[in-house]
């Protein structure tokens, strides 16, 4: 039986037992071992339960029938006693070490060391309501359904929901964070290569849920300080839409969705910006309904735009 | 009869210390101190309904115990829940 | 509040009941070892006051625990096939990416499907199932007649089959709700999720909870107080102890979830603004009262299928499991951690690090313990005897896809791999290997126990194409759910990459589901055509049920089942009466007496001996047989007719008014009809002479010196003190959120309520006195003192009637003006719910102690004064919280 630590410096690499860098980078290590100790433990017991079960089939006519169980006596154990003890102590120790060392990580996951020089952070708030994401940028404006960050720079994410329960996630980033109304949870990101990602809401919130989504955008550091400069002015369409031509047809339709000039508080959302989010974020989607026009029982269209009345 | 005269004793400890508990927050004193006391006084007095009128001091401890861990079990959800939120 | 468990103020059915039970035709008979006819005629006698298994009305009147049983486990698979058909609705909704508007379901019919399938299999077929065999096995592996209360167990049935046949008509009410079992808020208020349906389903489940509970302080009083002589807790048998350990569980969990479910029809039908989205901090309360209830339920769930598992891997293997004593233990921690796990549901909210690190380290703890069960379970089959009949190849394929849901549970107790399965298929194939793996063995639990219920053998080719079957179809399903982990769930516009995955599960969907109906076409047929089946057709098994025929007699055992000297023995009973007199016994004409088999059966022994050896006197053993216990009441039933009603017209109640026009008259109607034909049977059954079953019968730890009446009240009363200790918790959370010192107490003036202290302390000495004066025979004493309760109770709810009028009209306010108003109406509310049905149990004592009763027996007006006082207990914190402080 290889140690723990032998196991996981083969795996992580022997200089860096607690796995830093990007969340995906995090992810993927942790995930690796996990899943490699857990397929061979699996493969272990399973192996182990089918090899015993198989030994000892009736037909093979194993041991001697002097002690079995009788009808109506008191229910007591059978002896082995110590071999379960021994394999239950492995188990615990595997687990108990495996955990702590992801602990580690989550320490680090949940406070990483600010790099030697570099900036501070961009926060963006991001909003959820039914059934889009807003990204509030520190300079007041926003963008619907589309989140446009710089590459290799912090991205911290202010994360609430103006109505109900949802969850932001950038799945191939790793970033992951609930939506609550009247409650901030934070959760950062670090892109480490310009492209095109898809956000997604990972908690049931209404009709609309399936195509809750919102493209992210990682672009180079001097592209995103143009785009963000010219933030609130027509021209930033244009910049938004001219990086997006690499990009399908559909992205760039949400591309377009003006940036709707919103105070920090997007409570202040007014219904008319939000229905011209709606309709544009409508094209984005691979067919022609819209989301909330789709479930076309009880989509709760009113409701959305009267979230204070509730 | 003894019984009896038990049972209005502690009658009357009730009726006067839940007059008590209105004095407290009346009496101008610090809010967090008026408020360790009061509750302090409604758990006796719980306490003393339970043993008394409730006769758990007469019955077998495990009855005590029952209700210990189901006292405990919304404590639990009340302090955790209450000490995770993030201010 | 119909899940008051007292029974009513009816007599006692237990203690005295034993003694009491002398009638002429018993006073004959002065030996001990009386004539088996006779026994055999009492009976008979008892056979006929219950219709035959053959009559449709025997299914509506019986309380025997044998029958619920079935009733139990018929309902909840035709629950499962609910839940499975809208699983294949899903699933063919999944089979490619859908754009919106497209597929076979609308994005709300498919929000709907995913909803009432998670409810229907956790909630309505999953628990249930179990219960089923838990009301059918628990008394005969405890060596008791029935259930401490039958007329509460049948109770239990009727509340679960209502609240069933409510949520499957909320389909039909505008579409059921659609906010997924987890219910999170505020998708769960009508803002969001208005149809009728919604709420109806809510309520639905809040019927299901007051079953729940009922059942719960039912086998909770039984399991503790009705044991056999010398089985011990620490020699219960397995099934047995996963059951007590799972009622113990229930009882703290589904209060905690009541709460929930109270608060949250308070918002939908009075609009109150807990979960609201501009409330204080509605949204995580719900995930926090929902997963303190929740987690535990993972283990409701798991626990009876851990214990028919067990069984089976004893029998099959014919060896004893290995560490027993390690193996209870490990549960107990488990039922006990279960409790301080739930925040770990809740990893990306916005809990802080601290309280994240806490419930990490006891979610690994809690994993521990299983990893022993699993090895202990496996080591069992070393030295075996191994034979693969289907009952085994379930519970062993049970227990290898629990490994793997274990297993890959683990995954999710690492936060940061956590964070990123939240809300995506890893979580769903991890609980369903965890869930659907427990369902797997108690499918083998249903094959292991069908020759006991049935009387005869399944059959055994049948069985095994239904396992071969079930085993693919699950893991077709199941794993590649693992592969496409990257589906968020609850999405039906996935991925495209993903749709062979998908495609492939749709598949085992369809496979799963259809082993089920190889399952059904066997068992139905077998009933019929299947081998007659002994007392013990498997051998190596060791518990009660197997030494008495199949099926067991209505009363169970031939005589006082005692396990004094070590393995067990019928005490005064004779071999004949071993005969069944069943009707539904096909096996009956053609087994002898049946008593010693190859597997030294228990002997029936007719005293000398075993008596000797017995704590029980002859005179015991006598008059336990000669008790003629009651097996039949409708009221149950009735009760069950008058809560759907009653639900299902409250339903149509939304934010304090009703839906418009012919339908809400219909609603109207359907309330107050249903509020009638409730009490009406409540009363009904409080009146009923019911003789419940006989006992103690020898074990009664740790309730020896207390009564099952009082036993069961207590164990009512924590149930109790956890919904109110929830509805404070959640006030507590609230204010904190939104700044406890600014929050300023509702009510402007505290003198109204220290005049309702007053007046609630008051009552409680009065029913002191009622008491008092009862143990003193005095017939006026007991009248003046009942009376006087009533006063001052009437006292303490006007005196509130008009400081809430004062608050309403001169104040201006409403329940729903805020979160402050809303925590103060709703948890005073409980409250003086509460007083009201206090008052009214001593309205009917008032009645009853008018004629006489109480004067030898005060037990009932203890019952009530304990009930009575505990509600007093509440008011002197609920005081100080909300007039105060």
């Amino acid at each position: 039986m290889v140690t723990l630590d032998t196991f996981v410096g083969a795996v992580v690499g022997p200089a860096q037992l607690v796995p830093e860098g990007s969340r995906a980078v995090v992810f993927r290590r942790i995930y690796e071992v996990f899943l490699v100790l857990g397929t061979a433990v699996g493969v272990i017991v399973i192996a182990y339960m089918l090899w015993k079960a198989w030994k000892y089939r009736a037909s093979a006519d194993h041991g001697d029938d002097a002690d079995r169980p009788q009808l109506g006596e008191l229910p007591s154990g059978g002896g082995g006693g110590r071999k379960l003890f021994l394999s239950f102590s492995l188990s615990a120790i595997v687990v108990v070490s495996l955990i702590s060392w992801t602990y580690l990580t989550l320490l680090y996951v949940e406070n990483p060391e600010p790099v030697q020089d570099e900036e501070e952070p961009l926060t963006v708030r991001v909003v959820g309501h039914s059934f889009f994401w807003e990204f509030v940028y520190p300079n007041g404006e926003s963008v619907n359904d589309q989140l446009v960050v710089p590459e290799d720079r912090h991205v911290r994410l202010v994360v609430t929901s103006e109505d109900v329960f949802h969850n932001f996630g950038i799945p191939e980033l790793r970033a992951k964070s609930d939506a609550i109304p009247g409650q901030e949870t934070n959760t950062w990101l670090l892109a480490e290569e310009t492209g095109t990602y898809q956000a997604n809401c990972y908690e049931l919130c209404g009709p609309g849920h399936s195509h809750m989504t919102a493209t992210v955008q990682v672009v180079s550091q001097s592209e995103f300080q143009s785009w963000y400069q010219g933030m609130g002015n027509e021209s930033a369409n244009d910049t938004a839409a001219a990086m997006d031509e690499n990009v399908t047809a559909n992205d760039t339709a949400s591309a377009l969705a003006t940036p709707t000039p919103t105070g920090p508080s997007p409570a202040l959302t007014t219904p008319a910006a939000s229905s011209a989010t709606t309709a544009a974020s409508t094209q984005a989607l691979p067919a022609p309904p819209t989301p909330t026009a789709a479930p076309a029982r009880h989509a709760p269209t009113a409701t959305r735009h009267h979230p204070e009345v509730i | 009869m003894t019984r009896l005269k038990l049972y209005t004793a502690i009658y009357v400890v009730l009726f006067v210390s839940a007059t008590v508990q209105v004095l407290v927050e009346q009496a101008g004193i610090a809010y967090e101190t008026a408020l360790a006391v009061i509750l302090a006084l409604s758990f006796v007095k719980a306490v003393i309904v339970a043993g008394y009128y409730q006769h758990l001091r007469w019955e077998p401890r495990s009855l005590t115990y029952l209700m210990g861990i189901g006292l405990l079990a919304v404590l639990a959800l009340t302090v955790a829940a209450t000490y995770s939120i993030t201010p | 509040m119909t899940d008051d468990p007292t029974d009513g103020p009816t007599a006692p059915t237990d203690d005295g009941a034993a003694s009491s039970g002398e009638t002429d035709h018993d006073a004959e008979r002065a030996r001990a070892d009386g004539g088996a006819l006779e026994v055999a005629d009492g009976h008979a006698q008892d056979e006929h006051a219950m219709p035959p298994t053959s009559s449709l009305k025997r299914w509506f009147v019986t309380t025997n625990h044998k029958d619920v049983g079935l009733l139990y486990i018929a309902t909840s698979l035709s629950f499962l096939m609910l839940g499975g058909v809208l699983a294949l609705l899903m699933r063919a909704q999944l089979w490619v990416p859908r754009a919106p508007g497209t597929g076979p379901l609308s994005a709300m019919a498919y929000n709907q499907a995913v909803s009432v399938h998670g409810l229907v299999m956790v909630f309505w077929f999953l628990s249930p199932f179990a219960f089923g065999f838990a009301n059918y096995v628990v008394p005969l592996q405890m060596g008791a007649k029935d259930l401490a209360f039958p007329r509460l167990n049948a109770l239990s049935y009727w509340l679960y089959l209502s609240s069933g046949v409510l949520l499957f008509v909320s389909f039909f009410q505008g579409g059921t709700f659609a906010g997924g079992w987890t219910m999170y808020a505020p998708l769960n208020l009508p803002a969001f999720t208005p149809s009728v349906g919604g709420s109806a389903a809510v309520l639905a489940l809040m019927l299901f909870v007051a079953s729940v509970t009922v059942s719960s302080v039912n086998f909770l009083t039984t399991m503790h107080r009705m044991r056999a002589e010398g089985l011990t807790l620490r020699r219960l048998p397995l099934f047995s102890w996963t059951i007590l350990l799972t009622v113990w569980m229930m009882l703290f969990a589904f209060a905690a979830l009541l709460a929930a479910l109270l608060l949250l029809s308070a918002d939908r039908l009075l609009g109150t603004t807990y979960f609201a989205v501009n409330g204080a901090n509605g949204a995580l309360l719900w995930t926090h009262l929902f997963w303190f209830f929740g987690h535990p339920e993972v283990y409701i769930v798991f626990f009876p299928a851990l214990g028919v598992m067990a069984e089976v891997f004893q029998t099959f293997t014919g060896r004893r499991i290995v560490g027993r004593k390690w193996f209870i233990a490990a549960m107990v921690l488990v039922a006990l951690q279960s409790f301080i796990v739930w925040m770990h549901h809740m990893f990306l909210t916005s809990i802080n690090l601290e309280i994240k690190t806490l419930f990490m380290a006891t979610t690994i703890g809690i994993s521990l313990p299983f990893d022993l069960m699993v090895f202990s379970l496996i080591y069992t089959m070393v030295k075996g005897k191994i034979r693969f009949k289907t009952p085994f190849l379930f519970s062993f394929g049970g227990l290898l896809l629990f490994i793997l849901g274990g297993i890959t549970g683990v995954f999710l107790g690492a936060v940061v791999l956590d964070y990123e399965f939240r809300g995506t298929y890893w979580v769903v194939a991890h609980f369903h290997y965890v869930m659907v793996g427990g369902v797997t063995a108690l499918i083998g639990g249903l094959y292991y126990w069908y020759p006991k219920m049935v009387g005869r053998m399944y059959d055994e080719f049948l069985g095994k194409v239904h396992f071969a079957l079930y085993f693919v179809g699950f893991n077709l399903l199941y794993f590649p759910m693992f592969v496409a982990w990257e589906t968020p769930r609850r999405v039906f516009d996935y991925d495209p990459g993903m749709t062979a995955w998908h495609q492939m599960a749709t598949v085992g969907a369809v496979v799963l589901g259809a082993s089920f109906l190889v399952m059904i076409y066997n068992l139905v047929t077998s009933a019929y055509r299947g081998e007659v089946a002994d007392e013990d057709p498997w051998n190596y098994v060791t518990t009660a049920e197997w030494a008495v025929s199949s099926p067991p007699p209505l009363e169970n055992f031939p005589g006082l089942p005692s396990y004094a000297r070590g393995t067990l023995e019928f005490l005064g009973g004779s071999s004949s009466a071993l005969k069944t007199v069943d009707d539904d016994a096909p096996a009956a004409a053609d087994r002898g007496t049946g008593a010693a088999t190859d597997g030294g059966a228990p002997a029936t022994l007719d005293g000398s001996e075993a008596l000797a050896a017995s704590a029980h006197t002859a005179e015991e053993v006598q008059a336990g047989e000669d008790h003629h216990a009651s097996h039949a009441s409708v009221w149950p039933f009735l009760v069950g007719v008058g809560a759907l009603l009653l639900l299902l017209g409250l339903s149509g109640f939304t934010n304090a008014t009703w839906s418009e026009g012919a339908m809400g008259t219909a609603h109207q109607a359907s309330t107050g009809v249903g509020a009638v034909v409730t009490f009406g049977a409540l009363v009904g059954m409080a009146r009923e002479q019911f003789v419940g079953p006989s006992g103690p019968y020898g074990e009664s730890w740790p309730f020896e010196k207390v009564s099952n009446m009082k036993t069961g009240m207590w164990i009512f009363l924590v149930s109790d003190v956890v919904l109110f200790g929830a509805f404070i918790g959640a006030y507590v959370f609230l204010r904190f959120s939104s700044g406890w010192i600014a929050w300023e107490p509702i009510p402007d003036n505290v003198v109204p309520g220290l005049i309702n202290t007053y007046l609630l302390l008051t009552s409680s000495f009065t029913v002191i006195l009622a008491l008092e004066a009862a143990e003193r025979e005095s017939r006026g004493g007991v009248v003046a003192s009942l009376v006087a309760t009533v006063v001052l109770g009437l006292g303490f709810l006007g005196n509130k009637a008009i400081e809430w009028e004062h608050l309403f009209t001169d104040k201006g306010i409403w329940i729903d003006s805020g979160i402050r108003e809303s925590t103060f109406f709703v948890t005073t509310g409980l409250h003086a719910a509460h007083v009201v049905v206090g008052l009214l149990i001593t309205l009917y004592l008032i009645l009853r102690a008018w004629n006489g009763a109480y004067l030898d027996d005060a037990a009932p007006v203890e019952h009530f004064g304990l009930y009575w006082h505990f509600v007093d207990i509440v008011w002197l914190f609920l005081f100080p919280l909300f007039y105060i402080l």
